[in-house]
């Protein structure tokens, strides 16, 4: 799950950067000028060429984490579930017995 | 040879073994609950953290972008309080959609169960240990939760009366063509945005799928 969202996130903001950078800048503006405020959150991304190919590299390492989390919390809360449904039920066939 | 399946020991009229219907219902609505729960948190704290962060990085106006926020969540500001209140927002709309998203996804969850658990050749029942992802399933349930999103989202702009002063999310204009901030724009955004996830979550499980089955072998 790690490595699919990893990737899915990688290609979206790599081909965010890459349509602003075609497109070209609006009338007035610089290109990416909303888009490139990530680079507050995500040290030397930019909205530049190179900059969509570390955007791709964040992109990878940041969906991984959320996919991992996802994963974990996702499994762990199952088994928090199915542990507490299988204590019930022994505890509901001791009363009975 | 038929694939007859079966998750207990029950007989239809003509006596196949079938699903117990009882029992997948059972595990649509935990898996729902349990979905919502995630999302909930991971949505409540990913806007908490959000705001603590932008409040930490000494930024000269830290709420410039992310106080728009308060305009779909009454109370939300990038403020110590209003970290609370995203806390809160984020947790309920991450819960709703989390819930609404299995339910979309579960719609399709006879066919997956088939797949699990399926009779080998002696009639006996087996466990197949690859659990893949549905990504037309997903695609399509994803693909309307994020397009309705956009749709109210942008349905609460105009009836605001503010359409024209979102400046912010007309920039959607970039990525989606056809979109403005109006209820024939929206439609359009939500159906270009929902060929976008249906097409990221088909590749995004067929990666998945692929890891999986390889790691299996």
């Amino acid at each position: 799950m790690a490595v699919a969202t990893g990737t899915i996130a990688s290609l979206l903001l790599c081909a965010a950067t890459v349509i602003l950078l075609i497109k070209g800048p609006v009338a007035g503006t610089d290109v990416g000028t909303h888009l490139r405020l990530l680079g507050i959150y995500l040290p030397g991304f930019t909205v530049t060429w190179i900059g969509s190919l570390v955007g791709a590299g964040y992109g990878m390492l940041l969906g991984m984490c959320f996919g991992s989390v996802v994963a974990i919390m996702w499994n762990f809360t199952h088994y928090l579930y199915i542990t507490a449904m299988v204590m019930r039920a022994s505890w509901l066939r001791l009363m009975v017995d | 040879m038929d694939r007859n399946i079966y998750l207990v020991d029950t007989q239809d009229a003509r006596g196949e073994t079938v699903l117990d219907e009882n029992l997948l219902r059972a595990v649509v609505k935990v898996n729902t609950l349990l979905t919502a729960t995630i999302t909930g948190c991971l949505c409540g704290l990913g806007l908490f953290a959000a705001t603590w962060l932008s409040l930490n990085r000494g930024l000269p106006d830290p709420g410039q972008y992310m106080n728009l926020l308060g305009v779909f969540m009454p109370g939300y500001e990038v403020s110590p309080t209003g970290a609370w209140f995203g806390l809160i927002w984020g947790g309920v709309i991450g819960a709703v959609a989390g819930g609404v998203l299995y339910r979309f996804y579960a719609r399709d969850i006879r066919s997956h169960v088939e797949r699990f658990l399926q009779l080998d050749s002696d009639g006996d029942e087996t466990w197949n240990p690859i659990v893949s992802i549905g990504g037309n399933a997903l695609g399509i349930a994803l693909g309307a939760v994020v397009a309705c999103g956009l749709i109210l989202t942008t349905g609460w702009l105009v009836l605001r009366g503010t359409a024209d002063e979102s400046v912010n999310a007309r920039l959607l204009e970039h990525f989606l063509p056809g979109y403005s901030v109006s209820l024939p724009g929206s439609l359009i955004g939500a159906v270009q945005l929902f060929i976008l996830v249906y097409l990221s979550c088909l590749l995004w499980s067929w990666i998945y799928n692929k890891i999986v089955s390889i790691r299996h072998r």
